[in-house]
C-alpha cells in the first residue's frame, strides 16, 4: 500500500550537532524562537476547530506569540498536527514537514493524532495510529478534542523545551478534597 | 398522495415489484425491488417525478444463502420432528386401542416424512450484493427506496450518472467499498480510498 | 474535459488546491484546470480524511456507536448524534419522554447557531476580512459555554441516549439560555450593519456561483444550499420529527441561488433558531428525560429502517439495517456536504478562482463529514 517516508533529513539536526556552538548565542535565538512560534494553518478534523478558537477572541493565542497561523510551511516553525491522519494523508503532511525550514517542531494535538484515537480497531484499514509513526512529535496534548487551554498548554510545555525554563508557574489541578 | 401515484407509475415498468411501506416504522413510504437491467429506466421514470437522489450504497449479503438454507433445513428438521410427534401421538392413539403392539405400528408410521433430504442436495445459491438507492422529493413527502440485487461473483449493473450527474459520486462511493461495478461509468477510480487502493474494505470477508 | 477534447491547441495548466489549504477547511484538494484566471474543469479530490465510519458501525454495538456521529460534522454534532439515535429508536421502537425531546430541540437549534457563527466566522474570513471571525467566535463561545454546562464538552457532543438524555438541566441552563437568545438577537444588526451592508462583501458574493434548483435536484443538495436556490426544503417542515410540529418557525428561502443568497439563509436561519430555542424554553415540560425501559442491550427487529435529519448542512440521514444482532449489520451515512460538495464541479466552471473561493465557502463544508 502506501509507503511512509522515512525522513532522514528530520533526524538529521540531532545526529549532525554544529560543528561551532556559540552557547550564548544559542540561548538568545531559543529564547526569541520559544517567544515566536509560528504554527503552520493545518487543519485535519475536529482538533482544527479547537485550534481555530484558540486563536480566536477567547483564548488569544497572540498573547503567546504563537498566534500567527501561516498558511505555507515555508514561513513557519511548528507543524500542529489537529487531527486523525489518514494513509491517503499521510504523504502531503510527511511533505509539507519537509518543506518547513529547520529548526521545526511538531505537536501532536488531539487522541487521533497521539494514537489513532477512537477509529483503531482491528482491521482498520484507514488511518495511520499516531503522528510519531510518521514524524518526530515533540509535544502530545491529550483531548478529544483538547481544549483550548490544553493547546495552549502544549504550546508553553515546547516554550519549555526550547528554552530550558517555564514562562508561567504551573497551575496544579483543584484535587477535591 | 404523491406515494400513492409514484407506486402506480413505477408498477408500469416490467419486472417491477412495488410495496407500500409502514413509514412511521421504517421511514420510507416506497420500496422497490428490481432486476438490475431494469434501474435506468425506474430512476428516469423517477426524475419525470421530480425526485432528488440522497444516496446509493450496497449491502453484503454474504452467508444468506447459506443462512437461509440453514433456516430452511430448520424448518424441515421442525416439521419433520412435528410430523414424527404427530405420527407417535397417531401411535399411541392406536396403541391405546391395541395396547401390547406400539413399537410394530409406530415405526412404519414415521417412514414417510423423510422428504427434505433431496433440498439440501443441490448446491446453496449463490450471495449478492443489494444495492440500495434512496430518491426524496422536494416538495411533497415521499421516499423511495430502490433495491438491486446482483451476485457477488460478477456485480455488474447499469450507472445512472447520465440521468442523475450526482449519482456519479456515490457509484463511485459504492465501488470503493463493495467493488460493484456500474457499466456506463465515466470513471470508477477510487473516492474515498487511496489512488492505488485494490480492496473494497465493506464486503464482509474483508481482511486487512 | 469537453473543452480540451474539442480543441487540442486550447491551453490550460492544472492548478492544485489543497489538501492543505486555508481556503479549503481542512483535507479536502481540489484539482482545478485552469485558463489564466478562469477555471475550465473542477474536480475535488475526496477521502484525505476517510476515517471508516461506516465500518466502525458494523463492528460496534450500538452503544459503542454513541460518540461516532458527533466525529461525522463536527460543527453541529448535537444534530448528527439526534439523527443516529433517532433511527436507532425508530428501529428499536423506544419512546423518549417529551422533556427529552424539548431539550433535544432546544440544544440542536443551540449548535445550530453556533456552527452557523463559526461558518459566518471563517467564510468572511475567505473572502479577506478578518473582524468578523473575531466577533463571531466571542458570541460562539458563549454558546459553547452554555452546552458544556449540560453536555461536559464543547464540540464532540456525546449527549444523546437510546430513549432520553445523558443527564438533566437545571434552571441556570434555561436562564443561561434566554440571555443568550437576547444576546445574540441584540448582535445581529451588527453583524449585518458590519458585514451584510458591506459593499465589497456584496460585490463578492452577489450573482458569484450560481447554483440552480434543477442542479440541486439532480446532485441531491439539500439545507442552505437548496434554500438559497428557491426550494423550500427543510426536513424539519417536509417531515416532521422530534417535537419540531409544536414550533412556530419559518423556513427562509431566497430565489437567486448566488452566493449571497446562501448566506443570507443563514443568517436568517439564527434568527429562527433563536426562536426555536426561546419557544422551547417557555414551553419546556416537567418530566424524567429518560425512558423508563431501555433495553441494556438494543436488538432491533431485522429490516432496513431510515431517519433523517435537519443538520446545520443540510439532510442527514441514516440507513440502518438491522439483523436482530447487538450489532448494526450495516450503516449507511447519507451525509449533507457529500452532496453540497459533488455539484461544485458544475457550479464552479467558467469562474474565477477567487471567485471560487466565495462559492466554497458559501457551501460551508465540513470534510470529516463529506469523507465520513
Amino acid at each position: 500500500m502506501i509507503k511512509m517516508p522515512n525522513n532522514p533529513l528530520a533526524r538529521q539536526s540531532d545526529e549532525h550537532p554544529p560543528v561551532v556552538q556559540f552557547a550564548a548565542l544559542d540561548k538568545l535565538l531559543n529564547l526569541g524562537r520559544a517567544n515566536s512560534l509560528w504554527p503552520l494553518t493545518f487543519g485535519l478534523a475536529c482538533c482544527a476547530i479547537e485550534m481555530m478558537a484558540t486563536g480566536a477572541s477567547r483564548f488569544d493565542l497572540d498573547r503567546f506569540g504563537a498566534g500567527v497561523f501561516r498558511p505555507a510551511p515555508k514561513q513557519s516553525d511548528v507543524m500542529i498536527v489537529a487531527g486523525t491522519i489518514s494513509k491517503k494523508m499521510a504523504p502531503a503532511i510527511v511533505t509539507l514537514y519537509e518543506q518547513m525550514p529547520h529548526p521545526k517542531w511538531v505537536i501532536a494535538m488531539g487522541n487521533c493524532a497521539i494514537s489513532g484515537g477512537p477509529f483503531v480497531f482491528e482491521g482498520q484499514y484507514g488511518i495511520v495510529e499516531g503522528a510519531d509513526k510518521i514524524l518526530p512529535v515533540d509535544v502530545y496534548i491529550p483531548g478529544c478534542p483538547p481544549r483550548p487551554e490544553a493547546l495552549i498548554e502544549g504550546l508553553l510545555q515546547l516554550e519549555e523545551k526550547l528554552t530550558g525554563h517555564r514562562r508561567f508557574p504551573r497551575v496544579e489541578p483543584e484535587v477535591a478534597s | 398522495m404523491k406515494a400513492a401515484d409514484v407506486q402506480k407509475s413505477l408498477a408500469a415498468v416490467a419486472g417491477v415489484q412495488v410495496g407500500a411501506v409502514d413509514y412511521a416504522a421504517r421511514g420510507f413510504h416506497v420500496d422497490v425491488t428490481l432486476p438490475s437491467q431494469e434501474i435506468t429506466a425506474v430512476v428516469q421514470v423517477l426524475d419525470q417525478e421530480g425526485f432528488f437522489i440522497e444516496s446509493i450504497t450496497g449491502v453484503d449479503w454474504l452467508g444468506e444463502q447459506e443462512a437461509l438454507a440453514k433456516e430452511a433445513a430448520k424448518q424441515a428438521a421442525a416439521a419433520k420432528k412435528a410430523a414424527e410427534k404427530a405420527a407417535a401421538e397417531a401411535a399411541e392413539q392406536a396403541a391405546g386401542e391395541a395396547p401390547g403392539d406400539a413399537g410394530a405400528v409406530a415405526a412404519p408410521a414415521a417412514e414417510p416424512p423423510p422428504a427434505p433430504a433431496p433440498e439440501e442436495s443441490p448446491e446453496p445459491e449463490e450471495d449478492s450484493f443489494e444495492v440500495v438507492y434512496d430518491f426524496n422529493h422536494f416538495r411533497e413527502l415521499c421516499r423511495v427506496t430502490i433495491r438491486v440485487r446482483v451476485p457477488r461473483s460478477l456485480p455488474e449493473l447499469p450507472s445512472i450518472s447520465d440521468i442523475y450527474p450526482g449519482a456519479n459520486w456515490h457509484e463511485r462511493e459504492a465501488h470503493d467499498f463493495f467493488g460493484l461495478v456500474f457499466t456506463g461509468h465515466p470513471d470508477l477510480s477510487p473516492l474515498l480510498l487511496p489512488e492505488d487502493a485494490d480492496f473494497h474494505p465493506l464486503r464482509k470477508d474483508y481482511k486487512p | 474535459m469537453s473543452v480540451l477534447a474539442a480543441d487540442p491547441t486550447y491551453e490550460t495548466f492544472v492548478l492544485n488546491m489543497g489538501p492543505q489549504h486555508p481556503a479549503t477547511h481542512g483535507a479536502l484538494r481540489v484539482k482545478l484546470v485552469m485558463d489564466g484566471e478562469y477555471i475550465v474543469e473542477a474536480e475535488p479530490v475526496l477521502g484525505y480524511i476517510h476515517r471508516m465510519h461506516e465500518k466502525m458501525g458494523e463492528n460496534r454495538t450500538y452503544h459503542q456507536y454513541l460518540p461516532n456521529p458527533s466525529r461525522l460534522d463536527y460543527l453541529s454534532a448535537m444534530a448528527c448524534t439526534h439523527g443516529h439515535v433517532a433511527t436507532v429508536e425508530r428501529a428499536a421502537g423506544i419512546a423518549v419522554p417529551e422533556r427529552a425531546e424539548y431539550l433535544r430541540v432546544i440544544t440542536v437549534e443551540l449548535n445550530r447557531v453556533s456552527s452557523h457563527l463559526l461558518w459566518l466566522g471563517a467564510f468572511v474570513l475567505d473572502l479577506g476580512g478578518f473582524t468578523p471571525l473575531l466577533y463571531a467566535m466571542d458570541d460562539r463561545e458563549q454558546i459553547l459555554d452554555l452546552l458544556e454546562r449540560v453536555t461536559g464538552s464543547r464540540l464532540t457532543y456525546c449527549y444523546f441516549r437510546f430513549g432520553g438524555l445523558y443527564n438533566d438541566v437545571d434552571d441556570d441552563f434555561v436562564d443561561g439560555a434566554r440571555a443568550l437568545v437576547k444576546r445574540i438577537r441584540d448582535k445581529m444588526p451588527m453583524y449585518h450593519n458590519l458585514i451584510t451592508k458591506n459593499v465589497i462583501l456584496r460585490q463578492r458574493l452577489e450573482g458569484i456561483g450560481p447554483i440552480s434548483a434543477e442542479m440541486c435536484r439532480k446532485y441531491g443538495a439539500t439545507g442552505p444550499v437548496a434554500r438559497g436556490s428557491g426550494i423550500p426544503y427543510d426536513v424539519r417542515k417536509h417531515e416532521p420529527y422530534s417535537v419540531y410540529p409544536e414550533f412556530d418557525f419559518d423556513v427562509p428561502v431566497y430565489e437567486q441561488g448566488d452566493s449571497m443568497a446562501r448566506y443570507l439563509v443563514r443568517m436568517d436561519e439564527i434568527e429562527q433558531s433563536l426562536r426555536i430555542v426561546e419557544q422551547g424554553l417557555d414551553k419546556l415540560p416537567e418530566g424524567p428525560v429518560m425512558a423508563e425501559k431501555v433495553p441494556k442491550i438494543i436488538k432491533p427487529p431485522k429490516g432496513d429502517y431510515y431517519c433523517a435529519v435537519e443538520a446545520a448542512r443540510g439532510s442527514f440521514g441514516i440507513r440502518l439495517v438491522s439483523d436482530g444482532t447487538n450489532t448494526p449489520y450495516r450503516l449507511k451515512l447519507r451525509s449533507p456536504c457529500f452532496s453540497n460538495v459533488s455539484l461544485f464541479g458544475e457550479a464552479a466552471r467558467g469562474l474565477l478562482l477567487a471567485d471560487a473561493v466565495a462559492l466554497f465557502g458559501s457551501l460551508d463544508l465540513v470534510i470529516p463529514d463529506i469523507d465520513r
